[in-house]
């Protein structure tokens, strides 16, 4: 790679399931401004615009046209990125790849989504096979609890082990003024919730959310000078798993081992449980809080629940995991990745106030969505060798 | 149009609409032939990869694993499969293939490595668990999608031998004097339940010709309970060593005979007095009076046993067999004594007129139970005719059942079927199923038994039945 590259400013709104106030341009300008100043830039200093958000998510599609007007794309280059849940993480990897290029100085990088004016679950279908999946598929929450029940066979889990990650982030949440939903719950709540497709229960899973963010990242050549502690990209990687539905190896998520494994490797991190210091985790529903922990390479298969409920990752304990709240206080889908980029940089560069773990040397983020496809950024407080 | 926006917002307005695209999609060339397979011949098709040997259902044009094109590489996969996973979906939403609650499961077709996803209706939601066995319900009108399998259903689960004998009436013997196995006018009498033995392993069948044989005391028990389960009152055994090699081992008979009757109390063992080859009469019998099983093999001629290559006639092992007039007196008396009913094995008419001839002395318990061999390189081969004049030359209330060699197997206990007698079947007999695949153990065969006499309509014994039935002690 030909240039180091850090982040060096981050902007969000205040997320809500409904935001009647704004319409698209104006959702995506409050979090360009807030970016800008966090960095302390204009827009005169930005050399390229990366925007996403889910397709079919609004009722209108080609983000990257319209949008000029709040992103401040006027006369600049701007791509859009969409690759369904992941489609924040993957503008964070693809605004990566073009600062390290060395071709592009200063990137911003916008996903954004006002879910409240869709039809969730009959855009995501159309994202399916018409012959194969689209017939029988029954929405994303059917998916995941098919992971889920496989998990459970497979390790003898339980619906109350996953309850424990929904009331962690709904607690972390409390820290975060932009998380959706701010009202601690408890087991009981989770699991007398009603159940929407065996074993998982509303309180299981994420929201739907009107909201943006916006990153910007810059070149080692200007990153400590728009920045003096400016968060360093260590690494990026991108996983795919499958064709069609059943291709994958339901209760296990074989792109976040592959793509951890690749970049662990390559920062040379041999054991992430001591290593790390904070995770950032897209993690659309509960039960994905154990077992992607377990993919990650945190702690070994089938020992995810007793890790959680031990408080390991509770603030204050060995590896805190979603300070922010996570996906399931807050998911404005098109902009859940790069939110959680966004909370890493701010732990390592100490700007996330309430919710700040101390001492942060590495960071986590990470991208759920698309064929069960994982997305990760390692973030760190040191330059990159 | 126009909506209103909440309180506080009237003025901001918010334009609704539709999108409602028309569009079309091709399958794609693999996909077709697919989607036409199910259509007109209802059958269903996935494609293997010759590199990995996965076999991918939906089919595709290249190996996940390897990008090897596999587009023209088509296998059926079978029409039912196993649940891999499953959720019942409980929430509404007008984007379901069905209305809520419902079963999403992903289906592991039997010939397929990869499961798909479908909807699994006709079975009530507590008793979907993964590895159910289930089969495809093909739609009446094609949609050319998947949806030409309109679901899947639960494939009926046959009810276990057990479970149907405990709802039939339990057989007793309504006449002590009744004909064996014939009525008047020579008609068969299929009234009495059928016994279905199962001969685990012989003395000559080893693991390198079919890797079920058991050996050890708890691979017999194991090998037992599956045949007693599929339906078989009796197993037959020859103990083995750990290496394989038949024994006459007092403490390794007993072992196995207690490893089956701890795993399976009320199972009827039939310990061999043949025990291997080069066996002396002495070790033959001591194991009998020791072990003291429900009932023993008695042989009743000295001949040839050998193995024969069939197809050339070629001599591999020439072995004779000894059971002089006086074994079989010493043997039959030690046996009787003992409480142990005999089995009389008869490899031609010559082995049954010997017994005849010194059952007038009188220590044969009633009824007498005779196991017609067919097929041994020393013996007779199996042929109807013999068959019934073997029947007809046994005592009138005498019991028979009979168990071939090879191919002779499934014929052999087919007739004896017909002709009121009893079946023994396993793979010290015959070592693989009647469409010549090696059988997964025993109780494969005693499955193929069972379908016998389920076509023509006799129950299957149960283990008191049977016992009853050949006079044997109570268990
Ligand atoms: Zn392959």
């Amino acid at each position: 790679m030909a240039k180091r590259v850090a982040i060096v400013g981050t902007g969000q709104t205040f997320h809500k399931s409904h935001r009647p106030d704004v319409n698209g341009q104006e959702l995506i300008n409050e979090a360009v401004q807030r970016a800008l100043a966090d960095a302390n830039l204009t827009m005169k200093d930005i050399n390229a615009i990366l925007i996403g958000n889910m397709d079919h998510f609004e009722g209108i599609n080609y983000v990257d046209c319209w949008s000029v007007d709040g992103s401040g794309g006027v006369m600049k280059p701007v791509i859009k990125i969409t690759t369904g849940g992941t489609t924040g993480a993957s503008l964070a990897v693809g605004g990566y790849h073009m600062v390290g290029s060395g071709m592009f100085e200063k990137v911003l990088i916008i996903g954004w989504e006002k879910n409240s004016e869709s039809d969730t679950t009959g855009a995501i279908t159309t994202a399916f096979d018409p012959i194969w999946d689209r017939q029988v598929f029954a929405g994303a929450i059917s998916g995941l609890a098919a992971e889920a029940q496989a998990y459970m066979a497979r390790y003898g889990a339980s619906d109350r082990d996953a309850a424990r990650v929904s009331v962690r982030d709904r607690k972390h949440a409390m820290n975060n003024p932009h998380a959706q939903l701010r009202k601690e719950i408890s087991l009981e709540d989770v699991l007398a919730s009603p159940m929407l497709a065996d074993p998982i229960h509303l309180l299981d899973v994420c929201p739907r959310t009107d909201g943006a963010c916006a990153v910007i990242m810059a070149s080692e050549d200007t990153a400590e000078k728009i920045c003096p502690n400016p968060d360093w990209i260590w690494g990026t990687g991108a996983r795919h798993s499958y064709a069609y539905l059943g291709d994958c190896d339901w209760g296990r998520l074989t792109s976040m081992e592959r793509v951890a494994k690749e970049i662990f490797k390559k920062a040379g991190i041999k054991e992430p449980r001591k290593e790390l210091d904070v995770i950032e985790m897209y993690q659309p529903y509960s039960f994905a809080g154990l077992i992607w922990i377990e993919d990650m390479g945190i702690v070994g298969h089938g020992e995810g629940p007793q890790y959680v409920a031990d408080g390991n990752t509770d603030m204050g304990g060995e590896l805190p995991i979603n300070p922010s709240g996570g996906v399931i206080a807050c998911n404005p889908i098109g902009a859940t990745g790069l939110i959680r980029c966004a909370e890493a940089a701010m732990q390592v560069m100490g700007k996330a106030d309430a919710r700040q773990v101390p001492d942060v040397n590495y960071a986590v983020s990470t991208g759920f969505g698309g064929c069960m496809w994982t997305d990760m950024l390692l973030h760190g407080k040191k330059k990159p060798n | 149009m126009t909506t209103k926006q909440k309180k506080g917002f009237e003025d901001s307005y918010v334009v609704e609409g539709k999108m409602a695209l028309p569009y079309t999609y091709f399958a794609g060339s693999v996909g077709s032939k697919f989607i036409t397979t199910v259509r007109d011949e209802k059958k269903i098709m996935g494609v293997r990869c010759p590199t990995c040997n996965l076999v991918y259902l939906p089919p595709r044009q290249v190996c996940d694993k390897d990008f090897t094109d596999i587009r023209d590489n088509w296998v059926d996969v079978g029409n039912s499969g196993t649940v891999t996973n499953f959720t019942v979906v409980r929430y509404d939403d007008k984007h379901m293939p069905r209305k809520a609650p419902f079963v999403l499961a992903l289906i592991k077709m039997e010939g397929a490595d990869t499961p798909f996803m479908h909807i699994l209706e006709e079975c009530k939601f507590e008793d979907v668990k993964i590895g159910m066995n289930v089969e495809a319900v093909f739609a009446k009108e094609t949609t050319n999608t998947i949806l030409d399998i309109d679901h899947f259903k639960p494939v009926a689960e046959r009810a276990s031998i057990q479970e149907r004998n405990a709802g039939r009436k339990k057989w007793v013997a309504d006449n002590e004097n009744a004909v064996h196995g014939k009525q008047k006018g020579g008609k068969p009498d299929m009234s009495k339940p059928v016994i279905i033995a199962a001969a685990l392993t012989g003395a000559a069948t080893m693991r390198n010709q079919n890797p079920s044989v058991p050996y050890t005391p708890a691979e017999f028990a194991t090998e037992a309970y599956k045949c007693w389960k599929a339906g078989a009152a009796m197993v037959h055994v020859h103990a083995r060593e750990d290496n394989g090699m038949p024994t006459h081992d007092h403490e390794r008979i007993r072992a196995t005979y207690n490893a089956i009757k701890d795993k399976c109390p009320e199972l009827i063992v039939n310990l061999s007095s043949a025990v291997g080859m080069g066996k002396t009469a002495e070790q033959r019998i001591s194991q009998i009076i020791a072990v003291k099983p429900d009932m023993a093999s008695l042989n009743t001629n000295t001949m040839n046993f050998s193995i024969v290559d069939r197809k050339t006639g070629k001599i591999f092992i020439e072995y004779v067999f000894e059971n002089t007039f006086t074994m079989l007196q010493e043997f039959g008396k030690a046996m009787e004594e003992n409480g142990v009913k005999p089995e009389i094995e008869c490899y031609d008419m010559g082995g049954l007129d010997n017994t005849l001839l010194i059952a007038k002395q009188g220590f044969f318990s009633e009824p007498m139970n005779f196991n017609f061999v067919w097929g041994v390189a020393g013996g007779q081969a199996f042929r109807s005719d013999a068959f019934i004049a073997m029947m007809n030359a046994i005592p009138a209330n005498a019991n028979f059942t009979t168990c071939g060699v090879g191919t002779d197997q499934f014929p052999c206990i087919m007739q004896s079927c017909i002709l009121g007698g009893h079946m023994r079947v396993g793979l010290e007999d015959n070592i693989k199923m009647p469409n010549g695949a090696l059988a997964k153990g025993s109780y494969e065969q005693v499955e193929v038994a069972v379908n016998i006499a389920d076509s023509l309509g006799r129950a299957v014994a149960t283990t008191d039945e049977a016992r009853a039935i050949m006079g044997l002690r109570k268990k």
